[in-house]
């Protein structure tokens, strides 16, 4: 888990780049690499040898020759929201950030498509269609800050994906730079193509197989009614239960999320108060969307499964306005915890709903066991749980105690047939637990499918997969 | 891990250093930079700049490096990225604290220094300020900037007289109430002799339609206020604040002058040098806090920051601690006093008569970000009657203006001004309101280089002006 100390690029190389991107994008100064350490998980420091910051695919495919030319190993990198290291270099790789490629290429309201750059942030798409009458469905609670490109990556989820589906069901094209600088089309508009479908094994390669430098993505019609409700409970199993109802009674809300006790107090704490009880030991968030007809009596049927788990309270949002606060107060609950700890390890793990309530309850014990805070906000109607172990790094003991507690949660939720990432990815955090879930033969078909794209193993390097069994440690 | 070196330079960061553990890295305040968001670089983001200052902490970094004092000077000080931190982290307070261990780093820049030497001193800024508004009166100020060639090395010279000119006073472009037409085609924006118009039927807008209507704004009714006067402010809008105390008295306050203020300090605090600050400090709350009123009303959004946290900036000067805090607890803003707790025209603002023209409203950082007054100077604007209020694409982002940062950062400030300009001109509006002259000298400069007729001037001219038209100056 060192931090390899960078060695510096030639001046050569460096120019050469310089040569691509432009001066002010080609970053080596060491204290000016500082910044690039970590991403969303602190718990990581890796300084990259330098950054290369381009503006257009074929910038990026240049860079990429020049230094797969060299045999310099590439890490790409979206806003840095990303919580399981993924964005992360060692020392001898380069970082290729996608922070200046933030353009709309074309918006299709008629076909309700969009064909922007990797670097644009995820809300701004929706912002761009919403005078369209339309909208990008997936938004992780990052949207305000993670980039597409990030978002293809991890194949990230949301709040809403519960009804709506993760990223992968909305790409329809790509763009793709491999390490070698070529420049690969997948799929695309009226690209329709047989043969096989390289954008599904893309989406959610975690930057190994390559640099998406175009996305294509598919629009959707903003539903017409939403109905919002909170209920509040005095423990938090009570809560999971309900989710468990809920679903059970073939309910199918646009999303059901579950914020904790600590979790509701470090909110209310925020700038993104949404008036969620302090006392409270659970929040349930449900919401249902779509045609206005039908709409009350799902939310009827709800409540009463609410009540009968035990909610001591359940309200709607009467307005818009309270609707987003709620959401604020939901989507910003990972930086709140920022008030009550300096650092956090925010784990990621899916369990089947019907366990949900008895892997709450064992991640709990596991909490008071190493004397940690563990804070909870989670999807819970996709069993998609967020433990987040609250400590300080400078207390060496500390951060001991949360590495045996993750991987004891971690080891929870296998144990319950659940997987070790949600939607997070595996990154460099997780990389370690794959042989958990993943038997040899599926790691080594995985190992041949990545080099396919990059037969070097230089895309981002040391991520994803654990280290071949007949490798001797640095190998991908 | 604390290092041996640097500890006097980077004294004043460590005393920060609990309102650094809060950042969780999370990267939601990367899009609401204006510095990131154009270049790209997290070293120019509001999270890579709390990376460097916690690199400084930790002994990493030098607050002697380039890489600390290009990144750290290169930051606006608009404070976009405090609302937007669900973990809400200070940044301006840390952002002081590293400028003060720049400051006392190195020398500070020949152009700097004399800025502030020039401010400290209340005969200076008076002299300087009397040239100014002899080179301003020339007239010439304008055209020349407009002749020079937009180079690196004119520059400087091309905005700085562009500035100047931006400062004089201009008259509205008012359309003639319904019905009437002026002469000109444009109202009498000069102030003083208001018969011309004191005749106007008041068209029923404007206010007192009930008998006690005129006892409710007796002067002196609401309390006494003393006016901010500022060194800018009273050197170059004069006018500002004369409208500032006409509209106070006619709202119902009585209005003492308080002799002796000197500059609030803020211009020495962002340049770190806050020993000076501090006396300046000391110096206005002696003077101000002795004046026994209920109020300060500053119009200047920089200033009106700058006081309300004179209780943060004396924290440990046990003789003004409290006298600080007092004095920044009365202190308001000019908008915030006149719309007062209800934020409704009529009840707590008096309505004037009818000003028929279009205004766009651009938020001053230090109205919106540092004071979270986003709605009161809208409620101001919206209160004249027939004053067209258009909106603002990106209202709250910073102009560019930031102090002397389109002097000191010519290229990222020139270009940050363009998309304030643009936007401006998108509006198709022919007034721009800004509370914060150094927003009116920048937005005004970019616009009349751009050559361009719309006029940048302070929501209460509006109001003042309004006021005049109805009268309401008028003798007994
Ligand atoms: C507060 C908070 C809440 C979050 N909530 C959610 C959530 O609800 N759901 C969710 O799924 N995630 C969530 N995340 C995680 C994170 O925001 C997502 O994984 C996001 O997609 C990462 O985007 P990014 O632009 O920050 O990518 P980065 O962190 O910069 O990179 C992530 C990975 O993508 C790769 N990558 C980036 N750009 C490209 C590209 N153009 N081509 C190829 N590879 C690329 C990188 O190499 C890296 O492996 C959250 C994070 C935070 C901090
Ligand atoms: S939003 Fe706040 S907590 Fe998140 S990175 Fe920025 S300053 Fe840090
Ligand atoms: S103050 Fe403004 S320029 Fe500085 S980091 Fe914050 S948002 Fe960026």
């Amino acid at each position: 888990m060192e931090n390899i100390l960078p060695e510096p690029l030639t001046k050569e190389l460096g120019d050469r780049l310089r040569g691509v991107v432009g001066d002010s994008w080609v970053i080596v100064d060491a204290d000016r690499l500082l910044a690039y350490e970590s991403d969303g998980l602190t718990a990581y420091r890796r300084t990259p040898r330098a950054v290369v910051l381009p503006r257009t695919t074929d910038e990026v495919s240049r860079v990429l020759s020049i230094l797969s030319q060299e045999g310099v190993p590439v890490v790409p990198r979206g806003a840095g929201t990303g919580l399981s290291g993924g964005a992360l270099a060692d020392g001898d790789a380069v970082v290729v950030g996608t922070a200046r490629m933030t353009d709309m290429l074309a918006l299709d309201p008629a076909n309700r498509l969009a064909r922007v750059q990797p670097g644009m942030i995820n809300v701004d798409l929706t912002k761009a269609a919403e005078p369209f009458g339309l909208y990008y469905a997936p938004d992780p609670s990052s949207q305000s800050a993670c980039t597409l490109g990030g978002n293809i990556a991890e194949n990230s989820g949301g709040p809403h994906c519960l009804k709506y589906g993760v990223t992968s069901r909305y790409v329809t094209g790509l763009t793709v730079v491999t390490y070698d600088g070529k420049i690969v089309e997948m799929g695309g508009f009226g690209r329709e193509s047989g043969g096989y479908d390289l954008l599904g094994v893309f989406v959610g390669s975690e930057g190994c197989f390559g640099i998406a430098t175009e996305i294509e993505v598919r629009l959707l019609p903003k539903p017409e009614g939403v109905r919002t409700l909170l209920a509040i409970f005095d423990r938090l199993g009570d809560a999971g239960s309900a989710v468990t109802e809920i679903m059970a009674e073939g309910l199918l809300p646009a999303a059901l999320e579950i914020i904790d006790g600590p979790t509701i107090r470090a909110v209310e704490a925020s700038v993104f108060a949404a008036g969620f009880p302090t006392d409270a030991e659970a929040a349930l968030v449900v919401e249902f969307d779509g045609i206005e007809a039908g709409l009350e009596a799902d939310v009827e049927r709800a409540v009463a499964r609410c009540r009968e788990a035990g909610a001591r309270e359940v309200r709607t949002a009467d307005s818009e306005e309270e609707r987003l606060a709620l959401w604020q107060g939901r989507k910003k609950a990972f930086g709140a915890m920022g008030q009550i700890a300096s650092d956090l390890l925010v784990q990621d793990a899916t369990v089947p709903r019907s366990q949900l309530t008895d892997v709450l309850e064992r991640i709990s014990e596991i909490g008071v066991r190493h004397d940690l805070t563990i804070a909870n906000v989670f999807h819970a109607g996709d069993g998609n749980l967020h433990p987040n172990l609250l400590f300080d790094r400078s207390d060496p003991e500390e951060v001991a105690r949360v590495e045996r507690a993750s991987t004891e949660i971690m080891a929870v939720c296998v144990e319950a047939g659940g997987t070790i990432t949600g939607e997070h990815g595996v990154g460099l955090d997780k990389r370690r637990y794959m042989s958990l879930v993943h038997g040899p033969d599926e790691l080594d078909a995985m190992r041949r499918i990545k080099a396919v794209f990059d037969p070097l193993g230089r895309m981002n390097p040391g991520k994803v997969l654990p280290d071949a069994p007949d490798s001797a440690g640095a190998a991908t | 891990m604390k290092p041996q070196h640097d500890t006097a330079l980077a004294a004043a960061l460590w005393a920060q250093e609990d309102k650094l553990k809060p950042c969780v890295h999370c990267g939601f305040c990367l899009p609401a930079c204006p510095t990131y968001t154009r270049l790209g670089d997290e070293n120019d983001s509001p999270r890579g700049r709390l990376y460097l200052m916690g690199a400084v902490v930790e002994g990493r970094l030098s607050p002697d490096s380039d890489a600390f004092q290009t990144h750290i000077d290169r930051c606006l000080g608009c404070r976009a990225c405090e609302p937007v931190c669900p973990s809400g982290v200070e940044y301006g307070v840390l952002l002081e604290a590293a400028r003060e261990s720049i400051f006392r780093a190195r020398k500070t820049p020949a152009m700097v220094g004399m800025l502030l030497a020039v401010f400290s001193s209340r005969r200076w800024t008076s002299w300087s300020m009397r040239l100014a508004r002899v080179v301003r009166g020339l007239g010439m100020a304008g055209r020349a900037a407009r002749l020079m060639p937009a180079n690196r090395f004119f520059h400087p010279i091309r905005f700085g007289l562009a500035m100047l000119d931006a400062s004089r006073e201009r008259q509205f472009p008012v359309a003639s109430p319904s019905g009437f037409a002026a002469p000109d085609g444009s109202a009498d924006g000069s102030a003083g002799d208001g018969s011309s118009e004191a005749g106007l039927p008041d068209a029923g807008s404007s206010d007192d339609p009930s008998s006690d209507g005129a006892a409710r704004w007796r002067e002196g009714s609401r309390g006494r206020v003393a006016i901010l006067r500022g060194c800018v402010q009273a050197g170059l809008f004069a006018r500002v604040n004369d409208a500032t105390e006409r509209v106070l008295r006619a709202n119902g306050y009585e209005v003492v002058e308080v002799s002796g203020q000197g500059c609030c300090g803020a211009l020495h605090t962002h340049a770190g040098d806050a020993a000076e600050a501090r006396e300046l400090a000391r110096a206005n709350v002696q003077i101000l806090g002795s004046a026994q009123v209920d109020f300060i009303a500053v119009n200047a959004a920089g200033c009106g920051a700058a006081l309300k946290e004179y209780g943060h900036l004396l924290e440990a000067d046990e003789e003004y601690k409290q006298t600080a805090a007092d004095l920044a607890a009365s202190t308001r803003d000019i908008s915030e006093l006149l719309t007062g707790d209800t934020l409704q025209a009529g009840d707590s603002l008096r309505v004037g008569a009818p000003l028929p023209a279009r205004v766009t409203y651009d938020a001053a950082c230090h109205l919106c970000h540092a004071q979270g007054l986003r709605e009161e100077p809208r409620v101001l604007l919206e209160a004249i009657p027939e004053l067209v209020v258009l909106p603002l694409q990106d209202e709250e982002e910073c102009c560019g203006g930031a102090g002397i940062y389109g002097v000191t950062h010519a290229e990222l400030g020139g270009q940050i001004g363009a998309d304030k300009v643009s936007a401006v001109l998108a509006t198709g509006a022919e007034i721009v309101a800004t509370g914060n002259p150094g927003c009116m000298m920048q937005i005004g400069a970019g616009l009349l280089l751009e050559g361009s007729d719309v006029i940048a001037c302070h929501p209460v001219e509006l109001l003042d002006e309004s006021y005049r038209r109805a009268g309401f100056y008028d003798g007994p």
